[in-house]
């Protein structure tokens, strides 16, 4: 007599659709959010590019502008130093002069005035090429003796000081955008994780998993949304 | 019993066929989108050396041009000094002035040449011309290379990367809903597929927009 065995069949659940299309949509929306964050995040990229560029051109222009704007002040000033003191010999060569006078030596009166004449011709002959005394701005004016050198120094800096801070606007303008395009590649990678999620969330078979799979997906994605948003209003 | 078209019994096949396609061109797109972005960051590096080496010529230029002023403005009040000297009524002190004339000053103004020599130079006033000087060593410098052109270039093809980005992730987008017909079931399936062949279209032709519209924008500039 054989004694017939039942094996005891084990019924498998059905896989359930459900939940499925909510995956897809969210899927969706994730791939669109990505494709729209890498666009972002190469246009920042590219303009902090750009800025870069343009503020290490404008450095090496602040560095010409004040190598000249110091040669020529170099210049303007021995030429204004050198003025003075054929003047102030001239003076002092007449002050000698009529020392002498008064002590009764002509002679070497004249030859003290000749020489102060001298000093006076180089004073005069050295006037003409300082911007100091020809250039309106600087020029002596009224009851003054002096140039305005104050104000020769101001205008000679100014276009330096213009670049450098056009170089310190594309400086900070690399910084923001550098930083801009790493927050996207952070919301990028957060977007990853929400990709894995769902992909996990499409490969289980049980519903409540595939639930809870897509919420937490949820939650990435809204937190990557606020890196982003945060971002773009940065 | 409805049986199955041509299509539908051929679907998966078509569809592979076509990610298969889609995934070389989306590839071809961002190794282009690259390339394109390279080229950009090379312009852009040869502005930059273009404006170092233009920026060293300019400040050699005028050190010399300063250089040159001084000299002669050395000459110029010496040529003074000189005139007064002879217009002196003591013997001795014209005899001194004849000498630094004869001796002294030829030596001044070749320190201070050209502008001391060449007539072009001087002013009205008895003063020197630095801007003509300067201009003059401009044109004489053989080197020179206006680094505004590689930057130019180098915004022309950072635009167009920006530009091709966009045809990348139109192309990226398509594939996705391509690979989403493929596992997706039947009713959905066609809508997915005729999306992401939409999508691929408009993809394909706006990369092929792009790179039409800039190497007619550059041939034009160029």
């Amino acid at each position: 007599m054989s004694e017939i065995m039942e094996t005891p069949v084990v019924q498998e659940e059905p896989a359930s659709d459900k939940y499925k299309t909510l995956i897809v949509i969210l899927t969706v929306f994730t791939t669109v959010l990505a494709a729209v964050l890498a666009a972002l995040q190469a246009d920042a990229s590219i303009r902090a590019d750009i800025a870069n560029r343009d503020s290490q051109y404008l450095a090496i222009q602040a560095s010409g502008e004040l190598h000249r704007s110091g040669l020529e002040a170099n210049y303007e000033f021995t030429v204004f130093g050198d003025y003075l003191k054929n003047l102030q010999e001239s003076t002092i060569l007449q002050l000698t002069a009529l020392e002498q006078e008064q002590k009764g030596d002509d002679d070497a009166a004249k030859a003290s005035n000749e020489l102060a004449a001298i000093a006076q011709a180089r004073a005069d002959a050295g006037i003409k090429f300082s911007a100091l005394f020809t250039d309106p701005r600087y020029a002596p004016a009224g009851d003054d003796i002096m140039p305005n050198a104050e104000q020769f120094i101001i205008d000679v800096n100014a276009d330096s000081n213009e670049i450098v801070a056009k170089q310190n606007e594309a400086a900070d303008a690399y910084q923001r955008w550098n930083r801009k395009a790493d927050s996207y590649v952070t919301a990028l990678t957060i977007l990853a994780v929400a990709f894995f999620l769902f992909g996990l969330a499409q490969a289980v078979k049980n519903a409540r998993m595939r639930l809870a799979f897509a919420v937490f997906g949820t939650f990435v994605i809204l937190f990557s949304l606020l890196v982003s948003i945060l971002t773009v209003i940065s | 019993m409805k049986r199955p078209n041509w299509f539908t019994s051929r679907f998966e096949v078509i569809n592979a066929v076509l990610i298969a396609l889609v995934s070389l061109t989306t590839a071809f797109s961002v190794w282009r989108t690259n390339v394109v972005g390279s080229d950009a960051a090379d312009a852009s590096r040869q502005g930059l050396i273009d404006a170092v080496k233009n920026q060293a010529y300019e400040n050699e230029n005028y050190r010399k041009a300063y250089e040159e002023a001084g000299f002669a403005y050395q000459y110029a009040v010496k040529e003074a000094e000189v005139n007064a000297l002879e217009d002196a009524s003591s013997a001795e002190i014209r005899d001194r002035g004849v000498n630094i004339r004869q001796y002294l000053l030829p030596n001044m103004q070749l320190m201070g040449q050209p502008l001391t020599t060449d007539e072009k130079y001087r002013n009205a006033d008895g003063t020197y011309d630095l801007e003509k000087r300067l201009d003059d060593m401009r044109s004489e410098n053989t080197d020179p290379v206006d680094p505004s052109l590689s930057f130019k270039r180098a915004d022309s093809l950072f635009s167009q990367q920006r530009w091709l980005v966009i045809g990348s992730i139109l192309l990226a987008v398509s594939l996705f809903w391509l690979a989403l017909a493929e596992v997706s079931r039947e009713g959905l399936r066609t809508i997915e597929f005729v999306i992401g062949l939409a999508v691929y279209l408009i993809g394909v032709l706006w990369f092929l927009g792009v790179e039409v519209i800039f190497f007619l924008v550059r041939r034009g500039g160029a």
